[in-house]
């Protein structure tokens, strides 16, 4: 192996797969220093502030281009959350709502939902990190109607939803309350 | 003397059948001791035309957390104690046995409303469709904080008014928004109540449906006024 | 959180289909910055990033009704921006030059006080010094933070061969920038 290359274990630890206490001390020092190169990358950030009304400005310039399409017959209008119906199943008499669960949890190293939809199944619906700053997300379909459900963090933390209402669960923790 | 038999052969059937279910939905995911509670409680609620999700669902929900059963037990007959003042509750409100609401009401106790609070809602007269969306949501605005007085007020005025279920839903998100404005859960259901209640007397406010404004003339002359 | 109280990108896009044009800012605002970083990083200049990331945008819009799982607008968008900035690169070869080295140092935020602007510089001009695919996958991982899987799902190829790429990638760096750490 010539000197510029990571020795394997340090690139699983790049990777994430392992950690620091991992690595066998002779190889903390690089691995140390790896982590000091992708600290540093994570740390940078670019905004554009700008693009936002710079698209929709062109936007506007192509407005009239669209105009057929806007007038065709529209999906079902949509309000804080959209109510539509899957085309063939379920059948037209029971909507559907689409549901965005985020969760802010840094230190996570999994996260979960569970709730009266997946019969309180903790491994049934995993969230994912979306991105590095702790933020993990699901997008359900669920039935119109009521849900209770909480996060769980690490398979073992049951953790309520801290933007949503919430009921006593009867076991002397919270459960999180969606009324679609 | 067939109709005297009939009559208890047709609640064992439906005791079997909710036995039967029950068994069904519990398998593997609760202890023993726990199904069987589920199905005594579930069987004496079913004779009483109670819903027996509710029991079912804390069962699931209380093994999945790793709750012991004993306590377990406990919140299966907490449910089952709730279904029973959510029943009365509506009934005293002149609705009658509709598991739905039954189970709606449930949760609206579970969520700190009270068996009056129940029958409060269900003497607006509304149907049980909308009374049923009418407790969830209320039951979702006490758990948002709104006191039993305002959340009541709030919701009954929707339900009178006679508001679609898509109104009533967007109630605790109207409610969030006015406290994340600076109001208190109280006064932010009794703002939104005093509004629902203009709107009632005096028709939408300005601004809604401005989309489609009424035209200046109207197309076709009004139609005479119906003979007494 | 509700969960609710946020419209997803499927209620937004199915909105806009559905002639409410203003709520495609919505989507703007969302992903505008996330893929900010990724077209920097790819093109090695901010500007010709923040021309790429509008232009994607724009051509999104267009071909909007052509989104078959408006609920996964952003996997779907950030194929459209991926195939401009690979153009982009293609077109103009020398971007990965000095001068575009500093102009992405100059806006990169720095709270660590022991970095300088010298180290930035070193590692935007290391990361141009990648391949495209290799710096593809160091800046999906990286500076996304998107797993192994979510980028294997995302450019439709396995883990392995991207590990392998990013192996590729570790021992680049670490060579290029050995004189700056």
């Amino acid at each position: 192996m010539s000197g510029h290359e990571f020795h394997p274990l340090v690139k699983q630890l790049l990777d994430g797969d392992i950690t620091l206490a991992d690595l066998p001390a002779e190889l903390r020092a690089e691995g140390e220093e790896a982590l000091r190169l992708l600290a540093r990358v994570a740390r940078t950030d670019v905004t554009m502030p700008a693009v936002t009304w710079r698209v929709m400005a062109a936007l506007e310039r192509r407005r009239r281009r669209f105009l057929p399409w806007l007038l065709a017959p529209a999906l079902a209008a949509a309000a804080v959350l959209v109510l539509w119906l899957r085309p063939g199943s379920p059948p037209p008499s029971a909507p559907v709502v689409t549901v965005r669960f985020v969760l802010v949890a840094p230190e996570a190293r999994q996260v979960s939902l569970a709730g009266t939809f997946n019969q309180w199944d903790s491994h049934a619906t995993p969230l994912v990190r979306t991105g590095p700053t702790g933020v993990w997300t699901a997008t359900l379909t669920l039935p119109a109607g009521q849900h209770q459900y909480a996060f769980v963090v690490d398979g073992v933390r049951w953790v309520p939803d801290p933007g949503a209402p919430a009921v006593d669960d009867g076991f002397g923790r919270r459960n999180s309350v969606l009324t679609l | 003397m067939i109709a005297l038999l009939a009559i208890p052969l047709t609640v064992l059937s439906m005791q079997q059948a909710a036995d039967s279910a029950i068994a069904q939905r519990l398998a593997g995911r609760v202890p023993p001791q726990i199904a069987s509670l589920v199905e005594d409680l579930g069987t004496a609620a079913a004779a009483h035309g109670l819903p027996i999700d509710p029991l079912i669902q804390k069962a699931i929900e209380g093994s999945a957390k790793g709750v012991p059963p004993d306590r377990v037990a406990t919140a299966l007959r907490v449910v089952a104690m709730h279904l029973d003042t959510a029943a009365t509750a509506l009934r005293d409100g002149g609705l009658p046995s509709d598991t739905l609401a039954i189970a709606a009401g449930e949760f609206a106790i579970s969520a700190g409303l009270s068996g009056s609070d129940i029958t409060a809602l269900a003497r607006t007269g509304a149907n049980a469709a909308a009374l049923t969306v009418g407790l969830r949501v209320a039951g979702t605005l006490a758990a948002l904080g709104v006191p039993p007085a305002e959340d009541i007020g709030l919701v009954s005025v929707e339900l009178r008014a006679g508001e679609p279920a898509s109104t009533l839903l967007l109630l605790p998100a109207n409610v969030q928004a006015e406290m994340a404005k600076g109001a208190t859960a109280a006064q932010a259901a009794a703002g939104l109540a005093r509004a629902a209640a203009a709107q009632a007397r005096h028709g939408p406010p300005p601004g809604r449906g401005q989309g489609h404004p009424p035209p200046p003339h109207p197309p076709h002359p009004p139609a005479p006024a119906p003979h007494p | 959180m509700r969960s609710g109280s946020q419209a997803t990108d499927g209620d937004i896009v199915r909105a806009v289909l559905a002639g409410d044009r203003e709520r495609y800012a919505q989507l703007v605002e969302r992903y505008r910055d996330r893929y900010a970083r990724y077209a920097t990083r790819m093109l090695g200049s901010v500007d010709a990033a923040e021309d790429a990331v509008q232009d994607a945008f724009v051509r999104a819009y267009d071909q909007l009704a052509q989104c078959k799982e408006p609920d996964k607008f952003v996997g779907w968008f950030f194929l459209i921006l991926r195939n401009r900035c690979f153009a982009e690169r293609r077109r103009n070869r020398t971007s990965a030059s000095l001068e575009a080295a500093n102009g992405v140092a100059a806006v990169d935020r720095s709270d660590g006080g022991a970095e300088t602007a010298e180290q930035r510089r070193a590692l935007q001009l290391a990361l141009l010094g990648l391949t495209p695919d290799q710096r593809e996958v160091f800046v999906l991982k990286h500076v996304e933070g998107l797993s192994y899987s979510e980028i294997a799902e995302r450019l439709s190829t396995s883990v392995p061969s991207l590990k392998m790429r990013m192996h590729r990638a570790y021992d680049k760096l670490r060579e290029q920038l050995r004189d700056h750490t």
